[in-house]
């Protein structure tokens, strides 16, 4: 950093120079009317970067906007990894344990809890659907876990639940934004984004944000969902492949030595650097520093992103197939990211949405296979974590974007081949664990049949609220200021939950 | 025979003091009058003043009868009594000034003027003994209030302890202060709405001007519960939509106490008050992670330094004097590095030179950090033989000594620390003789890992 901040002093000096009377009376021209002009614009531009008559008035933040921060108060946790089970899976299968809901199953929906409502597929009155999962109650905790997980119900006590988790959205787009960014609609930041932006990281060869998927789809609403929004670009989610290289064109060509890529990098850095001079994009360093820190990742990225080299009672742990995408391996990544000082990695696994319109997407055998698909690599991740200490740093968030029905879905008013599960926006569960989350807790009540949430109900801010202040924010006072108002990531809404909080 | 007449004079006092207020007030307004001819108020003024010396002295009078009959304590009334004589005679002052001079001058305006504040004080002062302190400032906006320097103490609401809370009194240490802080502003002895005080439980056995509110054992029909569970819209909804409300758990335990006789006698034990019903309101003295002390944050240029040297280095918490410096990109660190941190090494909280050429030699080194709460040492080439150095560290939470050649023999030599909480020395040596070393326990969580998953027929199965 050092050697680039010369390099901005040395331009702004030579720039001075080269300036004579003739430029001063061409800026004045051109000039004075942008002036009248910048506050009328001045709302649509992210950066902050103030320009004095002296060059550029640079903080070590805007020369590297990774360079990381302290947290406004102890932060119980500095990495999150957050688990998005992408097309939402159905809490009634999973955690919601409702054996008054057997006695309804095949029998009429009750108008009472269709009146007024909208849902993405079904129509008219549907049957009630029982939980096709059994259920038992483990751990000290004594927490319901269906036998579709039975690796994770060993390790529950790890774990405390939100089962009466609710949004506003009831298709996967939206509800993927609104679970990662805050809000139903483009242009925000994700969650991953703001931490970012808020701590910065640790490892400066490596991206602070990183994005995982497999499921052989990627979600709904697109990068979106690991999107930077309005802030700098330089905090968006790096989306990594989960097969092959893990970064493509990260290995050097044959014939092009490390020296000549450095010399390549350091030309087109300095042309960036001459643009930025004359516009002042903040956009601008956003590139410099990815240039930058794509040169640095080629040290440290192959060796993290290589899960050979683990051993084989680690690979037996989370079942993983090196070589292969799936989340298993993507489990293993996430603790190789983390412990290498990843501040937040973000896992989707797509495949969840169970409607029951094909083998694939019915409650019992697609749901059933996508569960054995996480549960021995969520378990082994929280394990591997326990044991190597990253468990007592580390924030592991789980859940989808919304929950599913109680009600067999009925597409087009007919009935289905498979037994599925519309979307459901009422009542869904999610959970946590690691850093400054209370171990063995369960935390929101739903009705009979799962339907909503009678007590304890959570939103989807209250959730980035908490999450926020196990980082060492308090959501209320984190914020970015841009068109004319300080936006956060909560908006105006949000309560921690407390009790989940140790 | 006429011994009433003292205690009737006395408490006619908040009566009389107006006498004096209005017509000195009218006299000092007359000073101030522009006056086209010269001087032709001066009687009026004179005689504003003289009558209002004497309704002055009067007031003072059945206020000292006040106080002598009425219970008030002299510290409270001493200032309001001396400001008060100084009015009367402050205004009969002013009735001679004006009756040697026949003009309003200069000074008399003066006079006049200090007349007025001093009688605005005695006044004021009055209405604070008997409106109370805050009288003014309670009804202004938060923000107004802690402006003009009020502190504000919104009733806490209930506060129970940790440990024990089963055998706090129901009433006296819950449901009291819940009024308190919901129903207080309103139903005190002092502003009585709908001629309920809540503020005892005397107030509360004797109703409103509805009638009773409490009927012991019947929550339905007792007022105090059935008007919290009205729609918010509904007129008889209390506490007022635009008042805080109470939380669901708050209006649940009124309940409960009523359903228990709402008497003042009981414990939250004997009533079955469930733990969820308090979470809210139990007070826990978390302990800080890191030490508490005083160390003032450190200079940039400092934290520049180390950062330059190699190391990440950023304070524990914003405004912190602590450090948290690790490795992460400093892989090359080796014990001739130690001296880079020297500067800093009464800040450092938590250190991290996990993978780094560190030797055992340097523990010695690290034994010394005063405020070390969080230290990692893991995949490093340390044997373990100093390990028990790192006991006399006086803060020391975390020690992680993952892949290392530690052994369970050396750990235990970290016995002796008294801060020590956690112990991690996953693929160690240690790991693998801690399940079988049978009954050796430590007084710090051991972490030895290894965990592994059965494997289970549905691991396979494909549907």
């Amino acid at each position: 950093m050092k050697s680039l901040e010369k390099l901005f002093a040395e331009l702004a000096v030579q720039k001075l120079q080269n300036q004579t009377r003739r430029h001063f009376l061409l800026d004045c021209v051109s000039k004075v009317g942008g002036l009248a002009m910048a506050p009328l614009l001045f709302g649509c531009e992210p950066g902050q970067i103030s320009k004095t008559s002296s060059g550029l008035n640079l903080s070590e933040r805007d020369l590297n906007p990774l360079a990381p921060l302290a947290p406004p108060f102890l932060g119980k946790a500095k990495s999150i990894i957050y688990l998005h089970m992408a097309g939402a899976p159905s809490q009634l299968e999973l955690f919601d344990y409702k054996p008054e809901l057997v006695k309804y199953h095949n029998q009429d929906c009750p108008e009472s809890l269709l009146e007024g409502r909208k849902f993405a597929f079904i129509r008219g009155v549907p049957k009630m659907l029982g939980p096709q999962a059994k259920f038992e109650q483990h751990g000290q905790s004594g927490a319901w876990v269906s036998d579709y997980l039975p690796h994770f119900s060993k390790v529950v006590d790890e774990v405390a639940f939100l089962k009466a988790v609710h949004t506003d959205q009831f298709n996967h787009g939206p509800a993927q934004l609104f679970m990662q960014t805050g809000s139903p609609r483009l242009g925000r930041p994700s969650l991953g984004s703001w931490v970012t932006y808020g701590l910065g990281t640790e490892n400066q060869n490596l991206p602070g944000f990183v994005v995982l998927t497999s499921g052989g789809k990627t979600p709904d609403a697109g990068k979106s969902v690991w999107g930077s929004g309005f802030l700098p670009s330089v905090y968006q989610g790096v989306q990594c492949r989960s097969k092959g290289d893990p970064v493509l064109y990260l290995e050097d060509p044959s014939g092009m030595s490390r020296d000549l890529k450095k010399n390549v990098i350091s030309a087109i850095n300095q042309a960036n650097q001459e643009d930025f001079e004359t516009f002042g994009d903040p956009e601008i360093l956003s590139r410099i520093n990815q240039y930058e820190m794509a040169y640095r990742m080629q040290i440290e990225v192959p060796e993290v992103m290589n899960i050979n080299e683990e051993p084989a009672n680690i690979h037996e742990l989370y079942g993983t197939k090196p070589g292969e995408e799936s989340f298993a391996n993507n489990c293993l990544l996430a603790r190789k990211l983390v412990e290498k000082g990843v501040r937040v990695v973000q896992l989707y696994d797509w495949g969840w949405d169970t409607h029951g319109t094909d083998h694939d997407g019915s409650i019992d055998m697609g749901l059933r296979n996508k569960c054995r698909e996480i549960d021995r690599p969520m378990s082994a991740l929280l394990l591997d974590l326990k044991q190597r200490g990253l468990l007592e740093e580390t924030l592991v968030v789980w859940g989808g974007e919304f929950g599913r029905t109680p009600m067999q879905e009925n597409r087009e008013g007919k009935v289905q081949s498979f037994m599925g599960r519309d979307h459901h926006v009422d009542a869904f569960t999610m959970w946590m664990a690691g850093g400054g989350v209370k171990k063995g807790t369960s935390f929101g009540i739903t009705d009979d049949f799962g339907f909503a949430g009678i007590d304890e109900r959570v939103s989807v801010h209250d959730l980035h609220a908490t999450i926020l202040q196990l980082m060492g924010f308090d959501h209320e006072k984190f914020t970015y200021e841009f068109q004319g108002r300080p936006f956060r990531l909560t908006d105006v809404h949000g309560e921690l939950i407390h009790s989940v909080l140790s | 025979m006429f011994d009433f007449l003292g205690p009737l004079l006395g408490r006619m006092h908040p009566l009389l003091v107006h006498l004096p207020i209005g017509i000195l007030v009218f006299g000092i307004l007359l000073c101030f009058f522009p006056q086209k001819e010269k001087n032709n108020l001066v009687p009026a003024a004179r005689l504003a003043f003289l009558l209002g010396g004497i309704a002055a002295f009067g007031a003072g009078i059945s206020g000292f009868l006040q106080y002598q009959f009425e219970g008030f304590v002299w510290e409270d009334v001493m200032i309001h009594l001396i400001a008060g004589v100084i009015t009367a005679f402050g205004s009969l002052a002013l009735y001679y000034q004006l009756r040697k001079s026949d003009a309003i001058t200069q000074k008399t305006k003066i006079s006049a003027l200090a007349l007025g504040l001093i009688l605005t004080l005695t006044g004021h002062l009055g209405g604070t003994l008997t409106h109370g302190e805050n009288y003014f400032a309670e009804v202004l906006p938060m923000e107004l209030q802690t402006l003009l320097g009020f502190e504000i103490q919104p009733e806490k609401g209930p506060e129970l302890a940790e440990e024990n809370w089963e055998n706090a009194e129901l009433f006296t240490a819950v449901i009291q202060p819940i009024f308190n802080q919901n129903c207080k502003s309103c139903h005190n002895p002092r502003n009585k709405k709908g001629e309920l005080d809540l503020t005892t439980m005397k107030g509360l056995l004797a109703g409103g001007e509805d009638g009773l509110v409490l009927t012991a054992g019947d929550p339905d029909h007792s007022e105090l519960f059935s008007r919290l569970i009205l729609p918010k819209e509904d007129d008889n909804h209390m506490p007022p939509a635009e008042k805080r409300q109470p939380s669901k758990e708050e209006i649940a335990l009124i309940e409960s106490w009523i359903k228990n006789g709402g008497t003042e006698k009981g414990t939250l034990a004997e009533a079955e008050i469930p733990r969820k019903l308090i979470e809210q309101f139990i007070v826990r003295n978390e302990i800080p992670f890191y030490p508490v002390n005083t160390i003032a944050s450190i200079s940039g240029d400092s934290l520049a330094a180390l950062k330059a040297s190699g190391f990440f280095a950023e304070a524990v918490e914003s405004g912190s004097g602590l450090l948290k410096i690790t490795c992460t990109n400093f892989p090359g660190f080796q014990d001739g590095d130690w001296a880079k941190l020297s500067p800093v090494k009464n800040r450092i909280a938590y250190l991290d030179l996990g993978g780094t050429k560190l030797s055992d030699a340097l523990l010695d080194s690290i034994g010394l950090l005063p405020n070390l709460t969080v230290l990692k040492l893991s995949s490093t080439s340390i044997s373990g033989e100093s390990l028990n150095k790192l006991s006399q560290l006086p803060n020391l939470k975390l020690l992680y000594l993952n892949g290392t050649g530690v052994t369970l023999e050396q750990i235990q030599t970290l016995t002796p620390s008294k801060s020590l909480e956690k112990v991690f020395a996953y693929e160690t040596p240690a790991s693998a003789e801690f399940p079988n070393s049978g009954k050796l326990s430590f007084p710090f969580l051991l972490e030895t890992g290894n965990y592994s998953l059965p494997k289970l027929p549905t691991d396979t199965i494909v549907y």
